[in-house]
């Protein structure tokens, strides 16, 4: 049994070891906004590259550095691609889809609407003045 | 590409900078009230606050990390729409300045926005109001606290929690010295340097990117931030108006300014405060759109204000960046703290515990509160990404825009409604907070307060009409001298 253990030992490590290559920490799956954070777990520097195609045609580099995160904002409506490797690396270590779908412009107008509302209300109720009778 | 890796103020610049800002606001705090001699001096500046000071209080407590830097985070994270909304802002200084002169006129002889909630609606709807009130002042003073420890640690590279408590540990000393005297005179210098500050940096970051670079990249790789259709923009422009009216309206932050004001400055000082505060935040949080053109790495997205400027401006960014938000977070923890120690002074100490105190027994305990409230502040500013709420600037400050957003309708229903409802204004703020902290979950920020103070005026306007109770004004300013304890 003592045997056993000392030869699953390393199979037991290996997950730490394999933290070494750089790997996105719960990337988001959607946005409604156009923004988000992606965080990573690296012990070097790395490149983070974003594209919108399956075969990464029109990928640019978005960050080389020691950074641990980025913030992502101002995206369209559609499904973004990020890859990450070590900066010294040739082969990508990891990588994360995020779709962007904002919200309907119908919702916001209403809540426009409804915050319109309330702030002429509320010009109303001070522009009044004096204490209701 | 540059990140965090490689702070641009060196450390030994950064501490000389804090020594000395430290030095300065602790002495003029020393200098400033040296004079007070009862708690209502300590509280109130003796109660005739002229109008420069008065405007410049206004305009300087209201410019917090807020407007330095969560304005620019709002900037990169809603675009042209998130910058304009947030001075949006000023309209709550501005639209306060009618109540200020109400204030001023139905309780001459008040103390705290509590006083009035009490005397107005009775004791159940004060203690929800005590509820709603103190969890923003503590979550705003967190905040502030966070602001100055992530501010330091961007720019110079100095351990979060040491920064942190170097700032907290300042503001705490000269408000304890000081009072509210030292906080307005304080507020006054912070003024002029927040000003030309912000003034400079912009200048500079348009002289150095230029707009057609900022505009062009923009459009290349975040073109939302542009688009005046751009949803969660459009729905986070009322939020953050009703958000910023909501947090001045209820707070005795601005209560005990308009008590303090000599008669007759309270409305010019709060419209002007407004009109100067109006385009701090455009200017502040313009600077973040220059991120693309700049290539910077934005780690975290409250840190985007202080990193643009010190990348574009090198060490002499830096070091203005580092003094007008040493400044801004001066003039507004001080307030803050000041103000809260009042509220829990006089509502809670007095209201609830000793009913009897005497002048100079409130006039210690003042300054206990405000010791007490900076350690607890530093307690959860310490835990920051550690907490569920406490995790980066603007999450928390969202948080509590459910809270304030639902207490607008009660003041100002209380201050102008004469049939105005007590049991209304009460569940106002619970419903209103209940249903604003689960549009925040579900929905995102940028609707917490829009719908909590919906629902607020929606439950106040009910129970009024339903339940209608007069209210004869000059009990305000018969009993706002009396013993407390018993309700109105």
């Amino acid at each position: 049994m003592r045997l056993m253990f000392i030869l699953l030992l390393p199979l037991l490590w290996s997950p730490l070891v394999a933290s070494a290559t750089p790997a996105f920490d719960a990337p988001p799956e959607r946005s409604t906004d156009g923004g988000f954070t992606l965080n990573w777990e690296t012990d070097t520097a790395v490149v983070l590259e974003q594209a919108t195609g399956p075969d990464h045609a029109d990928a640019r580099i978005i960050y080389e550095g020691s950074d641990t995160s980025t913030v992502i904002s101002g995206l369209s409506d559609g499904e973004y691609r990020f890859r990450l490797r070590a900066a010294e690396a040739d082969d990508w270590a990891d990588q994360a889809t995020v779709t962007v779908e904002h919200h309907s412009l119908a919702r916001a107008f209403g809540f426009f609407a409804v915050g319109a509302i309330v702030f002429l209300v509320l010009i109303g109720a001070i522009l009044r003045g004096r204490p209701r009778d | 590409m540059t990140g965090l890796d490689d702070p641009i103020l060196p450390t030994s610049i950064a501490w000389g900078l804090l020594a000395a800002f430290s030095v300065l606001w602790v002495v003029l705090g020393w200098w400033l009230g040296r004079r007070n001699k009862t708690a209502e001096d300590h509280m109130l500046a003796g109660r005739n606050v002229g109008l420069a000071l008065a405007t410049a209080t206004a305009m300087a407590t209201w410019v917090t990390a807020n407007t330095t830097m969560t304005a620019p985070q709002l900037a990169l994270q809603l675009g042209v729409w998130g910058m304009l909304g947030y001075s949006l802002g000023a309209l709550g200084l501005i639209l306060f300045a009618p109540l200020a002169r109400r204030i001023r006129e139905l309780m001459p002889r008040g103390f705290t926005s509590g006083d009035f909630i009490r005397l107005r609606f009775g004791t159940f709807t004060w203690r929800v109001f005590l509820v709603v009130s103190l969890i923003y002042a503590f979550g705003w003073l967190v905040s502030m606290a966070m602001a100055g420890g992530v501010l330091i640690n961007a720019l110079a590279g100095i351990d979060y929690r040491v920064g942190m408590t170097v700032i907290l540990t300042v503001c705490v000393l000269y408000t304890l010295l000081g009072g509210l005297r030292a906080v307005i005179g304080t507020d006054f210098i912070q003024t002029i340097i927040i000003i030309a500050g912000a003034a400079f940096i912009a200048w500079l970051t348009i002289d150095k990117v230029g707009f057609e670079a900022i505009h062009f990249n923009l459009m290349e790789e975040r073109p939302e931030l542009l688009s005046l259709l751009f949803p969660a923009a459009i729905m986070f422009l009322f939020n953050n108006l009703l958000f910023g009216v909501g947090e001045i309206f209820h707070s005795n932050v601005w209560w005990s300014r308009a008590f303090a004001f000599g008669r007759h400055v309270g409305f010019r000082a709060y419209l002007f405060g407004g009109l100067l505060w109006l385009p701090i935040p455009i200017v502040a949080g313009f600077i973040a759109l220059a991120t693309p053109a700049l290539g910077i790495n934005v780690p975290a997205a409250d840190m985007v204000g202080p990193l643009v400027a010190a990348e574009v401006l090198g060490l002499t960014g830096a070091i203005v960046v580092f003094i007008v938000v040493f400044a801004a977070l001066a003039s507004s923890l001080d307030s803050l703290l000041a103000a809260t120690s009042d509220l829990v002074t006089r509502d809670i100490y007095r209201g609830h515990i000793r009913p009897q105190a005497s002048e100079q027994n409130q006039f210690r305990a003042t300054k206990v509160i405000v010791v007490l409230l900076g350690l607890l502040t530093w307690l959860a500013a310490s835990y920051r990404g550690e907490l569920p709420i406490v995790g980066s600037l603007a999450e928390l400050l969202y948080f509590t825009g459910a809270f304030v957003a639902s207490a607008i309708w009660p003041i100002v229903a209380g201050l102008y409604w004469k049939r105005a409802n007590p049991q209304g204004a009460a569940w106002s703020m619970i419903l209103g907070s209940g249903l604003g902290l689960a549009s925040y979950f579900m929905i995102g920020f940028y609707v917490a307060a829009l719908v909590g103070a919906a629902v607020s005026l929606a439950v106040m306007v009910l129970a009024t009409w339903l339940a209608p109770r007069p209210f004869d004004w000059d009990r305000l300013a018969r009993d706002d001298t009396q013993v407390m304890g018993s309700p109105a």
